[in-house]
């Protein structure tokens, strides 16, 4: 029977592609993992450790990334319930302001900030020049990495929280209107406790994220010799002081692989007792805020505008200095520092570098998380769940985990030193970006879609290919394009990973820095701020128009 | 319970478009009152400019004998003291269905002990005795459009204002929840504004029927007048499914193109005829091709093309088939002016 024999050949095709799915997973994303815990079981190292201090790194960055993301959350949720639900003068246009530390790297912002609030930075000059009494506040130290931190990590919290509110229905808020409850009782009673499975998913994103923040602590908590475990890793690394620095350093990467796996187990606990709501039928109704309504909106432009236009100010300023120190005036300014940075052979190797990364990177993403996204969503089988949580792992493990797994296979299969390892670690951290931009529009698609295109003759693959492969193509760009934008200023796993040649523009910057040339570095920094305030018009502009 | 006074009410969204307009509506106190029209003929607005989710541009609202809203003044929806069921039931999830049901009561600041008894009660009324404990997820459609009752009744509110609240339900359900609904309002003589798009439902519940259209009122009547009695051609085609033939009446006769019909009135206008209105005939009446008959439980649902003119008949007796020629003969027939 010819039938039933394509039939078993046709449906092994499909199993073909879910094992080379496995295997790329396994390579990519389960043996820098391996590695790490095997080196770092392998040696006893933790006597050393403790006499370096890791008690305290460790302390600082659990507090620094614990308190830091409560308040991101915090912030979030007021900017959503604000934004998102009532009359405040101008919301659209402040939600894009206030969504703008997203598109800065962290390090660029602690760069900006530092110009600010740094022991002569500009607001800190100014105070001391009106007032006396020296500075405002000295931004270098923990509470200035836990500020930064919050600043860098609010807009990704909101973007789940304002995600979770949209999904809340109106009617659920409008049941408790006509019940007598006012209107903000109704937010207390209503959609706040609707909205906690999210506040908590966003905890423990912006947690794990900021724990693994290698920019912020390095440039803001080392000069007050405030140690971080990324930054002690960093130096393990860098300078050689102890005989196996692998060894040492996978330690410490079992213990926040160890923290990461804590997290997303609570979360998953908390997340499966989360309640199933409808879709939302009826639209939300929005809150008048009355007679508050003209200060509120004043207030909240003046921090919006604080937060996003004061820093990249500074930034400028120093771009446009010949050298710090140098007062501000127009006879001053000068294009010398951005230009001699952008020309400086470093600098170009660094584009060059990072632009080929982050294009390669969100190239392999687009096609991997694509090919994921639409086996582990339309096909049925009992490993899809397996390759869906591998595929989203890395984006619980804090990339100084990954880049000393990669760093650990690069020793072993020649890689080290290449530009290849800095792709692999790029291609581990980002591919759950695009797994998940595909996954909401691929399991909100009725699988009669594919039913109707087998019945017209297509076999399984030739169906999925057809269907849902080609319908989730724009989102699969999408995701690849946030994997472009975000490897390319990406600095925690490229500074562990870079070799001379290989340096990416973030590394640049922040040798720049490093060494004392902070008009350079802030030329660099103003390019790569503008770049993404350029990103950000361009999703703008291409939102006007929708609903 | 209370009478709600709607005068001159209308509705003007910031974009210019018009929601409702010139409403003028008396609910008496106990009365159940069905808003119906087809989608965008204001009838959600009306019902939620009511409720205090939507402020008017004109007009006013009495409930009872408190002015709610007027071109100075909106009372918010919290102090209206209403009780409202919306379509999908806006149960909310992370309550149990007792803690859904005392929630106005809690707000009321209803000691514990009585709020026990008053939602048990409720539950009671609507048939779902004992089921506080219960998280809503598990609970059925039906089940859950109860509880959605329960809590719009709890705080003896002044009126009860349903939006499409059987329509997510599906049809032999709906069907028992119409009964068991009447039933509950007419014994606890509720005050109840019920918008609905589906016009059977309209008709079998209320003690009057609103037909809107365009955002305003086409025709308010009992549901025997606006069947029977149709105030505008769009009146008997959205009820009835009446046919309607645009022509002139000349002289007791109704002319258009060759077709001719007697008719009562006079000039150019639009003639309506009620399915039910249109008998089938040996011989002696219009002549036509049927070219649809569909099987229904009391009548054949038929349609007759006569030269331009689909007529739609209620036909009784054996159903003729399509493609049959038959003759037609209108009983009656209602004629409006244009």
């Amino acid at each position: 029977m010819p039938c039933v024999r394509s039939t078993i050949f046709l449906a092994d095709r499909v199993t073909c592609v879910r094992a080379c799915l496995w295997l790329a997973v396994l390579a990519l994303i389960g043996a820098p993992l391996a590695a790490v815990v095997s080196i770092g079981l392998g040696g006893n190292h933790i006597q050393e450790l403790l006499d370096s201090g890791i008690a305290s790194a460790a302390t600082n960055s659990v507090v620094s990334a614990g308190v830091s993301a409560v308040a991101a959350v915090a912030i979030a949720t007021v900017m959503a319930l604000v934004l998102d639900r009532t009359d405040l003068p101008g919301r659209s246009v402040l939600r894009l302001i206030l969504l703008s530390p997203l598109l800065i790297p962290p390090f660029v912002g602690a760069i900006a900030w530092t110009g600010l609030l740094g022991p002569s930075g500009m607001i800190n000059s100014w105070w001391n020049e009106t007032f006396g009494g020296g500075p405002l506040w000295n931004i270098y130290g923990g509470d200035g990495v836990i500020f930064l931190l919050t600043i860098h990590s609010y807009p990704l919290a909101y973007l789940i929280v304002s995600a979770a509110l949209r999904r809340v229905p109106g009617d659920l808020e409008q049941a408790a209107r006509i019940a007598g409850a006012a209107p903000f009782r109704a937010m207390r009673d209503v959609t706040l406790p609707l909205l906690r499975p999210a506040l908590l998913a966003s905890l423990t994103l912006t947690t794990v994220s900021n724990l693994a923040d290698f920019g912020i602590p390095a440039l803001i908590g080392l000069p007050e010799r405030y140690v971080t475990l990324s930054t002690m890793v960093y130096r393990y690394i860098q300078s050689g002081t102890v005989a196996r620095p692998l060894e040492v350093v996978s330690t410490i990467g079992i213990g926040l692989l160890a923290l990461a796996v804590v997290a997303v187990t609570v979360d998953r606990i908390v997340g499966r007792r989360s309640v199933q709501l409808d879709g939302a039928v009826t639209a939300p109704q929005v809150l008048s805020l009355g007679h508050s309504r003209i200060p509120a909106g004043i207030v909240a432009w003046l921090i919006g505008l604080a937060l996003t236009v004061l820093p990249i100010l500074a930034l400028a300023t120093q771009a446009l200095l010949p050298a710090p120190g140098v007062p501000l005036t127009w006879s001053n300014l000068t294009l010398q520092s951005i230009e001699s940075a952008v020309t400086a052979p470093g600098t170009l190797v660094g584009i060059q570098n990072s632009v080929m990364l982050a294009l390669g990177a969100a190239f392999v993403c687009g096609f991997l998380g694509l090919a994921i996204g639409v086996v582990t969503t339309r096909t049925r089988s009992r490993d899809n769940v397996g390759l869906d949580l591998a595929a989203m792992l890395p984006q619980a493990i804090p990339g100084l985990v990954i880049a000393v797994g990669w760093l650990i296979i690069g020793r072993y299969t020649g890689l080290f030193d290449t530009r290849w390892v800095i792709l692999c670690a790029y291609v581990m951290a980002f591919l759950a970006i695009v797994v998940q931009a595909v996954r909401a529009p691929l399991i909100s698609t009725p699988t009669a879609l594919e039913e109707v295109a087998r019945s017209s003759g297509a076999s399984h693959l030739r169906s999925l290919w057809d269907v849902p492969w080609k319908m989730a193509i724009p989102a699969a760009i999408t995701g690849a394009v946030l994997v472009a934008l975000t490897a390319v200023r990406e600095l925690t796993m490229s500074v562990l990973l870079v070799a001379p040649g290989t340096q990416t523009l973030g590394v640049s910057i922040f040798n720049l820095q490093q060494a004392g040339d902070y008009n350079a570095a802030s030329a660099l920094s103003l390019l790569v701020a503008l770049v993404g305030f350029a990103g950000l018009g361009l999703v703008a502009s291409t939102r006007v128009g929708r609903p | 319970m209370s009478a709600i006074t709607i005068d001159q009410l209308g509705l003007r969204y910031p974009d210019g478009s018009i929601g409702v307009a010139g409403i003028d509506l008396d609910v008496a106190d106990g009365e159940f009152v069905a808003l119906v029209g087809p989608s965008g003929s204001g009838k959600t607005t009306l019902l939620r400019t009511v409720a205090g989710f939507l402020t008017p541009t004109a007009g006013s609202i009495a409930i009872g004998p408190d002015v709610v809203a007027n071109e100075q003044l909106s009372t918010p929806p919290e102090s209206r003291r209403l009780g409202m069921v919306f379509q999908q039931h806006a149960l909310w999830p992370h309550r149990s269905v007792g803690r859904n049901v005392s929630y106005p009561l809690e707000l009321a600041k209803v000691a514990k002990t009585e709020r026990a008894k008053k939602v048990a009660d409720v539950l009671e009324l609507v048939g779902l005795p004992g089921l506080e404990k219960r998280d809503p997820s598990t609970l059925s459609g039906g089940q859950r459009q109860r509880v959605a009752l329960a809590r719009a009744l709890v705080s003896s509110p002044r009126a009860l204002l349903l939006d499409e609240a059987l329509s997510a339900l599906d049809e032999p359900l709906r069907d028992r929840l119409r009964l068991e609904l009447r039933a509950l309002t007419q014994a606890a003589n509720l005050t109840v504004v019920h918008v609905t798009h589906d016009r059977t439902e309209a008709l079998a519940l209320a003690d009057r029927v609103v037909v809107l259209d365009g955002g305003s009122v086409a025709q308010i009547g009992t549901p025997e007048d606006v069947v029977r009695a149709p105030a505008s051609a769009f009146v008997a085609r959205f009820l009835s499914d009446a046919t309607l033939v645009d022509g002139t009446v000349a002289g007791g006769i109704f002319t258009s193109g060759p077709l001719t019909l007697e008719a009562t009135g006079s000039g150019p206008g639009t003639l309506a005829i009620l399915p039910t209105d249109i008998e089938i005939v040996a011989d002696g009446g219009v002549s036509g091709t049927v070219t649809s008959s569909l099987f229904g439980r009391d009548a054949a649902d038929v349609v007759v093309r006569s030269g331009e003119v689909d007529f739609r008949c209620s036909v009784r007796g054996p159903r003729p088939q399509v493609g049959d020629a038959v003759e037609l003969r209108v009983l009656r027939s209602f004629f409006f002016p244009r």
